[in-house]
């Protein structure tokens, strides 16, 4: 309680101080607590999935195997709902945007209805220090399904292994699950 | 203090401004804390304008044109809400620049943060859906009701009733609720012309009346509500009441948002469509509007009761007469009083009369801070009432003949 005992002017002065720091604190919580928490709760959920002997995706809780992409093209697609994340790993001589661009004219356009690929790429740089170029589309493949937005993440490694992610949902729903699919693709290992 | 008269019964009689807080108190922690969050996001603030402005300079100019214009007439009638102690305009402006500039940023960074949390918990499908609920709605009200609570620990002595909070409280969320619109605008709506007057008609006619003012104002009285009572109220009883309007605004917020009694058509095909939107926002909001419209009711009832009751005991000193506090307490009476003085006696003494009627609310202030009756500020206040009331008298036609007291009256 605020008294007026000696020293008063410190106890005052602390009684004025007390409820305008506790309205900044409840602030930072209500602003900073859910960027908090989703770190919290982004914690690698079982084994890493290894694509081929060069690729390992640490899947994130909630996100499962759903499909295993077998020949030329070694692939994995991990699932959570309705957002997806495509692996793939094959030898590749061009850099990180040849990559992505074939990956966009050899895997993309050949299967969709209608595509929109952004016109440029921006670089990323993955925790393992490996750099990469990203870029997006929207499109829909095959009749009656709903259009798809994707991102696409393309690298290449020094050894000549290239990979590729394609982070995907229905339009309107990938901000839903982009932050753990670049979650997953910063801490994958690429050997 | 003696106020000189003009034989012509002009007078002048400066408004006592001795007991106002503005909003600049350096000695207040909560003023450094509020002018600090403000400078800070206001940076960001300004930047995101610019990048509205440079994707739609048009778009932009029409979508604040359109909301001023939808702005200024609920400034005026939140601001004049409060009948009969009007809020310090500074604390006012601080009111809607923390809803404007902080509690949107802030709320920005907030519903991102939460959102990723419901993503994570829920799944994207089930985020789609439910984020905006789940986030906005207690994040939102928090950020802004942040600022009332500072705004009052800014000015605690001007903070005497709940009305005082719903006036803090709905500027806050006038300003949250015009600067969001212009993101919706821009952002939503595209920026055109005609999408501009797309989200003026769906986000401010059809559904303006239900949004942040009524929902910032409510927890402002919540607020107000803690503040005021300190010293007759116990802190349990401030503490639930002032939560659980907190917890109804938030609620009101959270049926908005939410995907329940959603009529809203995904689509706008025809005139159908458009008249069906105003209809789903008013199934959504009308029952929170009722809410509000109740609860300013009793907070203005009340406001009255403490009005009669702070100047009963001034009753026939020099401040204010019987007939004079009759009127005062009954705002037609008041309005009536001023138009039939103004017909009898024209318009300086219906303005000279609406001074006086200001100065015997700002004597019931007094007389609720001061210790004792012959306090210098109330023996002060009582002279400054008086010298009016005579003012007014000596003006021709203003007292009828054998009516004491009668010029208030009118």
């Amino acid at each position: 309680m605020c008294g007026a005992t000696p020293p008063a002017d410190r106890r005052l002065r602390s009684c004025a101080v007390l409820p305008s720091l506790l309205v900044v604190v409840s602030i930072l919580v209500v602003v900073f607590g859910g960027y908090v928490t989703a770190g919290a709760l982004s914690e690698s959920a079982g084994p890493p999935v290894a694509v081929g002997d060069v690729v390992r995706v640490p899947p994130l809780s909630g996100w499962e195997v759903a499909r295993r992409f077998a020949g030329p093209l070694l692939g994995v697609r991990l699932t959570r709902g309705v957002g997806n994340l495509d692996v793939f790993a094959a030898s590749f001589g061009g850099d990180a945007t040849d990559l992505a661009h074939r990956y966009v004219s050899g895997s993309l356009e050949p299967n969709a209805v209608r595509l929109s690929v952004s016109p440029s790429t921006a670089a990323v740089r993955l925790r393992s220090g490996l750099e990469g170029v990203q870029l997006h589309y929207v499109g829909s493949f095959g009749g009656g399904q709903a259009p798809v937005e994707g991102e696409v993440t393309a690298l290449v490694t020094a050894s000549g292994t290239g990979v590729v992610f394609d982070a995907w949902a229905p339009q309107g729903l990938l901000q839903y699950v982009v932050d753990d699919t670049r979650t997953m693709i910063q801490d994958t290992v690429v050997s | 203090m003696a106020v000189p008269t003009s034989p012509q019964g002009s007078v002048d009689v400066r408004p006592h401004r001795g007991r106002r807080i503005p909003l600049l108190r350096f000695d207040q922690p909560a003023f450094w804390f509020y002018a600090a969050i403000v400078v800070v996001t206001g940076w960001y603030a300004i930047s995101r304008q610019n990048v509205f402005h440079h994707i739609s300079p048009s778009g932009w100019v029409l979508s604040w044109a359109l909301l001023i214009i939808y702005a200024l007439p609920v400034f005026l009638a939140v601001y004049f809400l409060d009948l009969y102690e009007r809020e310090p305009m500074s604390l006012v402006i601080a009111s809607l620049v923390w809803g404007a500039v902080a509690a949107t940023t802030l709320a920005g960074l907030a519903d991102q943060g939460w959102g990723l949390v419901v993503a994570r918990l829920g799944g994207p499908e089930f985020a789609s859906r439910w984020t905006a609920a789940l986030t906005a709605p207690w994040a939102e009200e928090t950020l802004k009701v942040a600022g009332v609570v500072l705004i009052c620990l800014i000015g605690p002595s001007r903070v005497d009733d709940m009305m005082d909070g719903f006036v803090f409280g709905a500027m806050c969320g006038l300003g949250f609720a015009v600067v969001e619109d212009v993101f919706y605008f821009i952002g939503v709506f595209g920026g055109t012309t005609s999408g501009v007057f797309e989200g003026f008609y769906v986000r401010v006619v059809s559904s303006g009346l239900y949004g942040h003012v009524m929902y910032t104002g409510l927890a402002g009285m919540g607020v107000a509500y803690f503040f005021a009572r300190r010293g007759d109220t116990s802190l349990r009883r401030r503490v639930g009441v002032g939560v659980g309007l907190f917890v109804i605004a938030v609620a009101g917020h959270f049926l908005w948002n939410s995907p329940w009694l959603d009529l809203f058509p995904a689509a706008t095909h025809g005139v159908g469509d458009w008249l069906l939107i105003p209809v789903a926002a008013a199934i959504k909001g009308l029952p929170l509007v009722a809410f509000v419209v109740v609860a300013v009711w009793l907070g203005r009832r009340r406001e009255r009761r403490w009005l009669k009751a702070a100047l009963s005991s001034e009753v026939d000193l020099p401040g204010i007469s019987a007939t004079e506090l009759g009127i005062l307490v009954d705002p037609a009476a008041r309005k009536r009083s001023v138009r039939h003085m103004r017909t009898r006696a024209g318009d300086r003494a219906a303005r000279l009369l609406k001074r006086l009627q200001r100065e015997q609310v700002n004597l019931a202030m007094i007389r609720t801070r001061s210790p004792s009756d012959d306090d210098p500020d109330l023996v002060r206040q009582r002279k400054q009432c008086k010298s009016i009331r005579d003012a007014l008298m000596a003006m021709p036609a203003a007292a009828p003949a054998g009516r004491p007291g009668g010029a208030i009256s009118g």
